[in-house]
């Protein structure tokens, strides 16, 4: 992993292929560090998957249950974070309740309740009402086999969560069935959607066996090509991809969709309907933070690239 | 449901927590595993291959049943089956869960296989005092001091007068210890790692993003199309001069039909 | 020093010590590295026993008695036989009995397979069709009226819908390699096929350079903000 020294390039269409990477490398620190002290709040047009995200989670009615799969880690902080928060929000300023599990990896349990306790934290603070486990969420915890869970998931919902135990606030642990959660809950068809946040395949081995449960996605931006052809066919209701994702997720909460309004956000295939945000609530997240930051570091891959086919291409006459 | 009487009815395959009858069934059951394996180290050569495919070909059976077996529809907990298709279709659509549950075990198991295997061969390199050893005790110190910790941590929670540790002000030693290896070292250093790749793009992407063929070039447009889509305000001046150009539009074809 | 500013601390110094890699190979890089591994692997093997085994294994085989609220369970003693059939995998380091760990390992790989079947169904049908779209219009009309008419395929939809047609021929003919292509028509349409993958990738590829770039931002964010920012100098 040593740098590698540039050749001795004598041309100015030689030298610009070859810029040493220590100069590479700061450069592209500068470009995604200065830009945050520097907090722009930037105009943005929501893309069609995340308006239908934000619409079919504002759909679930007020204390309504869904699954949710958090399959995520910090190495994917900067997206998955921020997409975990945002629909964190959504659903505990709507009361809907959620079992929480991970297929994915052993550290993802442990990492969706510190963000859940945080973002219930951040909402007592201004004046909501806290989060409580095994009352308002049930944490069922990591599975090893994905497959098989998911199958059982589908089929037997109940049989999942049985053995394992959660822990009420006030309480020693107690068995997740006994959770208000699970009251009434028969079949997964009794959950109103089973939402996913994940940064690995995950999302192929939820597509191939979830049958009876509408589902969305939101996962991290080297996914969002393949998941948006699941989006296209219908198979998901909305997908939330990458930092792009997140940012529109939370201008969506900040002026809601078709609300008239100087940043209204409009929506042809919601035509008719007024979905509403939380104007005035804590909104903005990472997407907000990071998004300008990110606008100077795909400005300067641009550059960087444009500059090397440049010298490519007058090297290339030069020795024609 | 009465909560406190026993869930499950008793048959054959269960016993009461704590009674003898269980204990004198775990220990057969687990000789005979023992056995089983045993049995198997001894097994001729011929007999290996056939093991393997059977126990195969049995657990994938399992599955294709299950998705072409007729299943109950509407099923209710009280029905029963009335013949022995209907018996086989409802064992087969209630012995998938266990079926999922077992598989979680056994994955369980063979995901020890990989941190045995790290620690054998780091352990090795400690004993044999192999070039960079110090590495491998560090490797191998923080695997204890994390273990040590974070079960230790699991265990104080699990008893009922401790549930004052689901607030952080209530922390002691242990509670602290696990979440700084956890959440201060070890999430961390996860991003840190994950983010180091961006070096390397941007790196390669100067480097060898060359339009040197017809692929290369659309790969290159292509990306760059998505990259500035990416970009909220190009995106938005881009849709407010598409706009402008379909406003023009419909003006013109207003003009033109009166 | 307040626990927070000390664990964010600690956070940065191993930050730097692994992006100190990307000037060469050193040392400290390395021994951060080890501090990673070695917690991840005993995290590994809490969560193996907290998360996995303890519920799913242990207590289905012992059972539990009423308690706390929580209802009584019976103990379930065959899942004992589970030891010595995971243990089996272990035997992968023995070079005579080696091959017992392709046991447990052929029950994994069973079970995944014979799900392949309807998961491929489930998975692959609802893609093909959405893939089968009209490309003939049944209006005069080209462009999409505002609001459209239900079960009108206007102009510019079939245009829309041909292309997409013709890139998933084309990509799929590109795939054909268990004959020598001779005919012209195949190998233009194996060579569309191949520039509209192309297209796929970049799609790919600006989308993943987005994602590494957060990620850099993200703890940039963390120790400029968090830590120096806010932890450090109080500022908000």
């Amino acid at each position: 992993m040593a740098i590698n020294e540039p050749t001795n390039a004598t041309h100015w269409s030689e030298k610009l292929q070859s810029v040493p990477k220590p100069v590479i490398f700061g450069i592209l620190l500068l470009f995604s560090t200065v830009p945050l002290f520097f907090p722009v709040q930037l105009p943005n047009k929501p893309i069609d998957a995340s308006i239908d995200f934000y619409a079919q989670a504002m759909k679930i009615p007020d204390g309504g249950k869904i699954i949710l799969c958090s399959d995520w880690t910090n190495s994917t902080r900067g997206e998955s974070k921020g997409e975990m928060e945002a629909l964190l929000r959504i659903l505990m300023r709507k009361h809907i309740k959620f079992v929480l599990l991970s297929i994915g990896d052993v550290q993802a349990p442990q990492v969706a309740k510190d963000t859940i306790r945080e973002v219930s934290d951040e909402e007592v603070a201004k004046g909501g009402t806290a989060y409580k486990e095994f009352e308002d969420f049930v944490n069922l915890g990591y599975y090893a086999a994905a497959e098989g869970t998911i199958l059982a998931i589908n089929n037997k919902v109940l049989s999942v969560a049985q053995g394992k135990k959660d822990f009420p606030v006030g309480a020693g642990p107690k068995d997740a069935l006994l959770s208000p959660v699970f009251s009434g809950i028969k079949t997964v068809s009794d959950f109103n959607m089973f939402i996913l946040v994940t940064a690995s395949s995950t999302n192929r081995t939820i597509l191939e066996r979830i049958t009876n449960c509408p589902m969305m996605y939101m996962v991290t931006g080297v996914m969002v090509p393949e998941n948006t052809s699941y989006y296209a066919s219908g198979q998901l209701k909305g997908l939330c991809g990458g930092v792009k994702g997140v940012f529109d997720l939370e201008n969506l909460m900040e002026y809601g969709i078709n609300n008239p309004g100087p940043h209204e956000i409009e929506s042809e295939k919601y035509k008719g309907e007024s979905i509403p945000g939380w104007p005035g609530k804590t909104n903005t997240g990472k997407g907000t933070a990071y998004y300008f930051a990110l606008h100077f570091a795909l400005a300067l891959l641009v550059v960087a690239v444009a500059i090397g086919n440049l010298g490519m291409f007058v090297a290339k006459r030069r020795s024609k | 449901m009465n909560l406190l009487a026993q869930v499950d009815p008793k048959t054959f395959w269960n016993a009461p927590n704590s009674s003898a009858e269980l204990y004198v069934k775990l220990s057969l059951a687990l000789l005979f595993g023992i056995g089983l394996a045993i049995g198997l180290m001894f097994a001729p050569p011929q007999m290996r291959k056939m093991v393997i495919f059977t126990v195969t070909f049995v657990s994938g059976l399992f599955y294709v049943l299950f998705w072409l077996f007729p299943a109950p529809i509407n099923r209710q907990p009280s029905d029963a089956p009335r013949g022995p298709i209907e018996g086989l279709s409802f064992w087969i659509s209630d012995s998938q869960s266990v079926v999922a549950s077992l598989t979680n075990v056994i994955s369980g198991f063979l995901i020890g296989l990989g941190i045995y295997s790290l620690l054998r061969v780091h352990l090795g390199k400690i004993a044999k005092q192999q070039k960079d050893w110090f590495f491998s005790a560090v490797l191998v110190t923080c695997l204890c001091l994390m273990v040590f910790f974070g079960y230790a941590d699991w265990k104080q929670r699990l008893d009922p007068q401790n549930f004052i540790l689901a607030d952080p002000k209530n922390w002691g030693f242990i509670n602290y210890g696990r979440d700084l290896l956890f959440d201060g070292l070890l999430q961390n250093m996860d991003a840190g790692m994950f983010s180091i790749v961006a070096f390397y793009i941007m790196s390669a992407a100067y480097r060898a993003f060359r339009a040197r063929s017809v692929e290369a070039t659309i790969l290159l447009v292509t990306a760059l199309i998505v990259i500035l889509s990416l970009m909220g305000v190009v995106e938005l001046m881009w849709g407010g001069v598409m706009d402008g150009i379909s406003k023009e539009n419909d003006g013109l074809k207003a003009l033109a039909e009166s | 020093m307040d626990y927070n500013l000390l664990k964010q601390f600690v956070a940065v110094i191993a930050t730097v010590g692994l992006y100190s890699v990307l000037y060469k190979e050193n040392k400290f890089y390395r021994f951060w590295e080890h501090v990673f591994m070695g917690l991840a692997s005993g995290w590994g093997l809490v969560a193996l026993w907290t998360e996995v085994l303890k519920s799913g294994w242990w207590d289905k085989m012992f059972g539990a008695t009423a308690s706390d609220g929580n209802g009584a369970a019976m103990g379930y003693w065959m899942y004992i036989i589970l030891l010595p059939v995971g243990l089996m995998g272990y035997t992968v380091f023995s070079k005579k009995h080696n091959w017992m760990s392709r046991i447990p390992i052929g029950i994994i790989l069973g079970l995944y397979s014979g799900q392949q079947f309807s998961a491929w169904m489930t998975y692959y049908g609802p893609l093909f069709t959405a893939s089968m779209k009209p490309v003939l219009p049944n209006t005069s009309e080209f462009w999409k009226a505002n609001p459209p008419v239900t079960g009108t395929v206007y102009g510019s939809e079939a245009l829309t819908n041909l292309i997409s047609l013709l890139t998933v021929l084309t990509v799929l003919t590109y795939f054909l390699f268990s004959f020598d292509v001779k005919s012209k028509v195949l190998k233009a349409s194996s060579t569309t096929g191949r520039w509209l993958l192309m297209i796929g990738f970049g799609a790919i590829f600006g989308s993943t350079v987005m994602m590494r770039f957060t990620l850099l931002i993200d703890r940039m964010y963390f120790i400029w903000i968090e830590f120096v920012k806010q932890g450090l100098l109080h500022m908000k």
